[in-house]
């Protein structure tokens, strides 16, 4: 008798469910809610490349979202431009500022980047808040157009196939640089920069590539953001929204390909679950309790468990155990 | 231009510097002790303010009960950072990133523990530093009573800091500590006392630096987040993270700056050059600017 692999059935029903969720819910603001958490895990994929596989750490992120945002808003609504053209500037801007704060990175190590990083996402709020002629200000920036194609203006239906099929694209992206040179390259620097280094790696080039796509999804999740929303108040780009986006990245697991994707949903939808009646006061509380227990408990996120779920201990994973042993003992011993 | 206003310009800035200073005191004492940047640093200063509020305003005690009482709540908090976050995280073979999540969701969570026990809006601090109408008058140059309170306590506590770190034996196995770890503890040095002392320092300092910058940014979340969080960062930043008295001097050089671009360029980007100031120094400076803090004994 074949034996049933139930495993492979239940990600292949996990999958079906995906992709006719919005035929299966009929309320809206879950809707829109599984768009943001398609969005936040655009960005978040992001942030699982540049600090789970190239080792950096940006608590800026919400700036490239910022401006990914407000560029596509400004080009569509004042310039009149199509929409795919603010998209396009949005990301191509957002890449220029990742470019430029991937310079401090080849001096600095991680918490002294970090500091940058906060200090770049505060201009950005700080910039929002008072260029109000381009911003809008604490006023907020109205009339930004839906997309649309032909005469269909998207609904929420519209935009979560179209920001699936743009998630499932990052993520196919990220998979193949994952595997190129350029991707164990970054490996190897993140397990050890002078090791890398010796044998002919580049690290400045790897730095400022990851630094350079983390950016760019950043701002391309930022501009879907805007043309979903329609409307931009400074409130979605403060520090606290950075800080949320490294979250996402670390609770669905930094070295897990689709970790962005589980930190982006959970983490969105975390906050809604929890509003039970009678304790709506509370639930903001409990969702960063929740946060800072599954980071002090399970520093390799959720992800990996889900995961573990799927496969069993499989060989990567024994290898990526000895590496972390192997880096907690150099933590420790060097000082 | 007069001198007035250049003198009114560096007075304020000296006082609300010497604030930032303590918050980067805060980092400093962090850092030597377990090289890690605690991002809730900020935090101590708003549950101090708040708890202040509560102890003086809502219950009623006396000033000096209050400020003792909410000082020490915050420091058997960092011993509470220590036991609940840090400890863990390390067991787990969690590392830097880890307890930079933590903390910055400890952050998140003290911000959303406020706003649901005493709501959004700013509480009045109680005038215990003099009123806001209060001013001191000389040589044309008016100045509100809280900064002279602010100098007398910051005084006060460096005075303090500074027999301890130099004098004590407790003091000096800190700095030992700090130095390198595992020569201190081959020396006989309790590293975990120290570790534990340095945290209730972080969190004590910064809660005190709370409660002295509370009449100007009244009892809020001002105080737990926004700027103030990360100018206390560029003070540390200045000292290179290891110096206490390079923190206090640094906060003190921000206050001053901060002023006179307030003064000379306009008061809207005044936080942008102070956040300038931080990416410039870490990408120019990154010991610090201060060279004689390296070079010291």
């Amino acid at each position: 008798m074949r034996v049933v692999n139930w495993k492979k059935i239940l990600l292949i029903i996990a999958l079906a469910l995906v992709v006719v969720y919005p035929f299966l819910d009929k309320n809206d603001y879950r809707l829109y809610l599984a768009n943001r958490a398609l969005i936040h895990s655009i960005l978040a994929s992001g942030l699982v490349f540049l600090t789970g596989f190239a080792g950096q750490i940006s608590l800026g992120q919400a700036g490239f979202y910022a401006i990914g945002a407000y560029t596509s808003a400004y080009i569509t609504t004042r310039l009149g431009m199509p929409i795919i053209l603010g998209i396009v500037c949005g990301i191509l801007l957002s890449l220029g500022a990742g470019l430029i704060l991937s310079i401090p990175s080849f001096k600095l190590k991680a918490f002294f980047l970090s500091l940058v990083t906060i200090a770049f996402g505060q201009i950005v709020y700080v910039l929002i808040l008072n260029l109000q002629s381009i911003t809008g200000g604490p006023y907020g920036f109205f009339g930004i157009p839906p997309m649309k194609v032909g005469q269909y203006y998207f609904d929420n239906k519209g935009y979560y196939y179209t920001f699936l099929i743009i998630l499932v694209l990052v993520i196919l992206i990220i998979y193949r640089i994952k595997n190129s040179y350029l991707g164990r390259s970054m490996f190897a620097i993140n397990d050890d920069v002078i090791a890398a280094e010796v044998c002919g790696i580049n690290s400045k080039q790897s730095k400022i590539f990851a630094f350079a796509l983390s950016a760019s999804l950043a701002g391309l999740a930022g501009s879907l953001y805007a043309h979903l929303a329609g409307f931009l108040s400074p409130e979605p780009f403060t520090f606290f929204e950075s800080s949320n986006f490294v979250a996402m990245a670390v609770v669905g697991g930094l070295r897990n390909i689709l970790g962005g994707t589980i930190g982006g949903v959970i983490l969105t939808f975390l906050p809604e679950f929890l509003r039970f009646r009678g304790w709506e006061n509370y639930y903001l509380i409990v969702t960063s309790l929740t946060v800072v227990l599954v980071v002090v408990f399970m520093p390799n996120g959720l992800g990996n468990i889900i995961f573990k779920l799927f496969r069993g201990k499989t060989h990567s994973h024994a290898i990526h155990k000895e590496i972390t042993t192997l880096r907690k003992e150099k933590e420790g011993g060097t000082k | 231009m007069e001198t007035k206003d250049i003198l009114q310009n560096l007075v304020s800035g000296i006082a609300i510097g010497s604030t930032y200073g303590l918050i980067g005191l805060g980092v400093v004492f962090l850092w030597q002790s377990i090289e890690r940047i605690n991002f809730a640093n900020i935090s101590s200063a708003m549950l101090s303010a708040y708890l202040f509020y509560t102890f003086y305003s809502e219950i009623g005690m006396g000033f000096f009960i209050s400020f003792v009482l909410s000082v020490g709540i915050v420091a058997l908090y960092g011993l509470g950072l220590r036991y609940l976050i840090h400890e863990p995280i390390t067991k787990r073979g969690g590392g830097r990133l880890e307890f930079v999540v933590a903390t910055l969701m400890i952050c998140v969570l003290w911000l959303n523990v406020i706003i649901v026990f005493y709501g959004g809006l700013p509480k009045p601090f109680p005038p215990v530093f003099g009123k806001a109408t209060d001013f001191v008058r000389f040589a044309g140059v008016s100045l509100p009573v809280v900064y002279f309170y602010i100098f007398l306590v910051v005084a006060i506590l460096m005075a303090f800091l500074h027999f301890l770190l130099r004098k004590t034996l407790v003091g000096k196995s800190l700095r030992a500590t700090a130095q390198n770890k595992e020569v201190a503890q081959l020396m006989g040095v309790n590293v975990n006392l120290t570790t534990s002392l340095a945290f209730m320092l972080s969190t004590t300092v910064v809660g005190i630096a709370g409660i002295l910058l509370a009449p100007i940014y009244f009892v809020s979340l001002e105080l737990g987040g926004g700027s103030i969080g990360i100018k206390g960062f560029s003070a540390a930043v200045m000292a290179g993270l290891i110096d206490p008295y390079g923190a206090v001097v640094g906060g003190i050089l921000l206050g001053i700056i901060e002023n006179f671009s307030t003064l000379f360029i306009s008061s809207t980007y005044r936080d942008v050059i102070s956040f300038l100031i931080l990416v410039a120094v870490l990408i120019f400076k990154p010991k610090g600017i201060f060279v004689w803090s390296l070079h010291r004994d």
